[in-house]
């Protein structure tokens, strides 16, 4: 990740004239601009108005006066947040490492010679094109009708009350279809990441006998290092903002057994109107998980191979 | 591409604004002097209803048009509606918490003045004042329809099994006794949706509370865990009562929504189904046969204390900013004339909330309506919990085998968070 190290360096030290034409042109500035504008509109002056109505205490609708803080300091006596975090952690964290295994694993596969490789990735592609929401439907028949029926023809016991129902299995229905539908967008970072890597490497680890495993752990995963930690970023990021996949699949439930910190935000801002309260909560996840890709970032990138 | 301008423009505007925008935007009418009414539906299964009840009021008033506006998850949309300061004109929702509370929030016209407000029966006017307003005096929802919820009963499985309509807390045990030894399923429950355990929550709790439980419990605030009710003290024998019909269900009762227990009670695979008037219309959509019967949850061993519950299952509210209030007024006037009331509650087995409506002729709702007639009604108490204590998803982990113990600690101890964290405006 050094660039300044690989820029050929120029014989003798440049004339002040060239130095002075290095400088970019006002023409790059004008051309960014619109893009700064929208995204102010569109993104910054929106966060900035949640981060005023989470001083208030707004319903969402009629009348509101200020309370400071007071949103704040409740917020960490709320048991029900608490929970709200641990499971929103506990599912990231699994559906993360699940889904770059899985990922990394079928991009190695479609990377080498095998027959329908282009087709292969395609389909391995369409999850990540799909609505989540419209497949989460799906997977909810699936995991309530589908699964239970062919279990109990199959006679395995443990299989034939749907995972959805119970509060102690039914996130492992979200994490099964989160991981799912995450896998084929790593997918296709992996495949950009495998067709970095110089075959002449291969070659001659395969001439001084290393063999597959060997060849894995000695070049290919240090070789895609910068592609395994935007994936694990990415992924863990997406995953603590799971929405959709709850809401289409179990809705919170049963009970609050599923109810992540946006699900839970969206249901107590919108549905229990108390949409300061809940922006309150909002603007604290916002500095949480930026401060948990900021610190992931640096970790990982600190072991990533350099070259 | 040049438009000349005028009724041509105007036309490709319209439709270039598509039609959620031609909806609020009057600009769009044919006529300049035709106005149209924004009208808010929520109920899914009255679409086609409120539909034919349009159809006349256009006729009968060709100067307004009314535009009928149906979405799913009405509770959200109206609040995400009302964020964007787009008020219907005229809406319907269902008379629970969640209204109360856009009430007291001034978003809804005073319709105290009209006519139709002094021929509501006093019972259900009292449900809806209750619920919330602007002010002490003003009237902000007229009562479109009422439901009741009791337990529904296969009248044929009951003859079949010799089984009397229970009228006390033990004959209710007994006959759920006899089914199941039977084998036929007691009651049919249907866990997967959170919201269905409410029923049963609502007519045991409320026929067993102290009176005035809630009232008391607003009084205390924050501190419920010290005060002298609290759902810990004064809730454990409903909710194990509850718990105690919930063990009458069939197996697999986690994986069953509401849509699947509405099937299976049509087609005779339980006895009982704990949920309202308001099921029996999908009940016979999947069966147009099935022979319904109804009677309240006996909720004591003593017959002279028992009470339905009943609820304003559409409440008709005007817009407070609304730019066409004679319009709206005129539709509401329209919809509460007591023609079009009496055809939706035959339409819909619903009860007429009018002092002057007639008595109920639905055979399912025979067991209900004489204690709808004597006023022996109750409201429904789920409507006086805050809209952010999620009461569904708790009594759905109660139902699924939790602890009464737990359940109860939980509730007291959201109660006292959410009254610590609401904290009221400064009225000028």
């Amino acid at each position: 990740m050094s660039t300044d190290v690989s820029r050929p360096a120029r014989p003798g030290t440049p004339p002040p004239a060239l130095r002075q034409d290095r400088r970019v042109p006002r023409v790059f500035y004008l051309m960014v601009l619109p893009a700064v504008a929208l995204f102010a509109v569109f993104h910054t002056l929106p966060l900035l108005t949640g981060m005023f109505f989470s001083l208030t205490n707004y319903a969402g609708y009629g009348e509101w006066s200020f309370v400071g803080l007071q949103n704040y300091a409740n917020l960490f006596g709320d048991d029900r947040i608490y929970g709200a975090y641990g499971f929103t952690f506990l599912f990231a964290i699994v559906s993360t490492i699940a889904v770059n295994i899985i990922a990394l694993a079928v991009a190695i596969a479609l990377n080498g010679r095998i027959r329908f490789k282009t087709g292969f990735r395609g389909i391995f592609f369409i999850p990540n094109i799909l609505s989540i929401l419209i497949v989460g439907y799906v997977f909810n028949y699936l995991f309530s009708n589908s699964v239970p029926a062919i279990a109990e023809a199959l006679g395995i016991t443990s299989l034939t009350t749907s995972i959805l129902a119970s509060p102690d299995t039914a996130w492992i229905g979200v994490v099964i279809l989160s991981v799912w539908q995450a896998a084929a967008f790593n997918i296709i970072i992996y495949l950009a990441g495998l067709q970095t890597i110089p075959t002449e490497l291969y070659e001659a680890a395969a001439l001084d006998g290393a063999s597959p495993w060997k060849q894995f752990t000695s070049i290919t995963f240090p070789m895609i290092g910068a592609f395994f930690t935007i994936n694990m970023v990415l992924s863990l990021k997406n995953f603590l903002q799971v929405f959709d996949q709850i809401i289409s699949l179990t809705a919170g439930g049963p009970g609050t057994s599923t109810e992540s910190i946006s699900v839970l935000i969206y249901r107590g801002g919108f549905q229990g109107g108390e949409y300061g309260y809940q922006t309150a909560n909002a603007v604290i996840y916002l500095f949480v998980i930026i401060a948990i890709s900021f610190i992931q970032l640096r970790i990982l990138q600190r072991r990533e191979a350099s070259f | 591409m040049k438009l000349p301008p005028g009724p041509a423009l105007r036309a490709v505007r319209c439709l270039a604004g598509g039609t959620a925008l031609a909806l609020v935007l009057s600009a769009c009418a044919p006529q300049d002097d035709v106005v149209t009414l924004d009208f808010f539906q929520f109920k899914p299964e009255a679409v086609a209803d409120f539909g034919a009840i349009i159809d006349r009021f256009e006729a009968a008033n060709p100067g307004i048009r009314v535009v009928q506006n149906h979405v799913p998850d009405a509770d959200t949309a109206i609040r995400t509606l009302l964020v964007k300061d787009k008020t219907p004109d005229v809406l319907t929702l269902n008379g629970n918490g969640r209204y109360g509370e856009l009430a007291e929030a001034c978003v809804f016209a005073d319709l105290s003045d009209l006519p139709v407000v002094e021929q509501v029966r006093p019972a259900v006017g009292d449900i809806i004042g209750d619920l919330g307003s602007c002010s002490a005096d003003e009237v902000n929802a007229v009562p479109f329809s009422n439901n009741a919820s009791g337990i529904l009963y296969n009248k044929d499985l009951f003859e079949q099994h010799g089984v009397e309509v229970p009228t006390t807390w033990d004959e209710l045990l007994a006959a759920a006794q006899t089914f199941e030894d039977a084998g036929v399923t007691p009651f049919y429950t249907t866990l997967k949706d959170a919201w269905t355990v409410s029923p049963a929550f609502v007519n045991l709790g409320g026929a067993l509370q102290p009176e005035g439980f809630f009232d008391r419990l607003r009084a205390e605030g924050l501190d419920v865990a010290s005060g002298e009710v609290s759902f810990s003290q004064d809730y454990p024998e409903a909710m194990e009562k509850l718990t105690t019909l919930y063990g009458f269900g069939q197996d697999g009762a986690a994986s069953r929504d509401y849509n699947a227990g509405n099937a299976a009670f049509g087609a005779g695979e339980s006895a009982m189904y704990m949920q309202g008037s308001y099921a029996i219309p999908a009940i016979r959509a999947s069966n147009p046969d099935a022979n319904i019967g109804s009677f309240p949850y006996p909720a004591t061993n003593s017959p002279e204390d028992t009470v339905v519950v009943s609820g304003v299952d559409v409440a008709v509210s005007v817009g407070r900013d609304t730019e066409h209030p004679e319009e709206a007024r005129r539709f509401v006037e329209f919809l509460m004339s007591p023609e079009v009331v009496q055809q939706y509650a035959e339409d819909q087995s619903a009860f007429s909330p009018l002092a002057t409506g007639a008595e109920t002729t639905d055979p399912a709702l025979a067991g209900l309506a004489p204690y709808f007639d004597d006023n022996r009604i109750i409201g429904f108490i789920d409507h006086q919990l805050p809209a952010s204590l999620p009461l569904p998803q708790y009594l759905q982990e109660l139902a699924l085998g939790g602890s009464v113990e737990d359940f109860l600690s939980v509730m007291d101890r959201e109660w006292s968070k959410i009254a610590a964290r609401t904290i009221p405006n400064e009225k000028d």
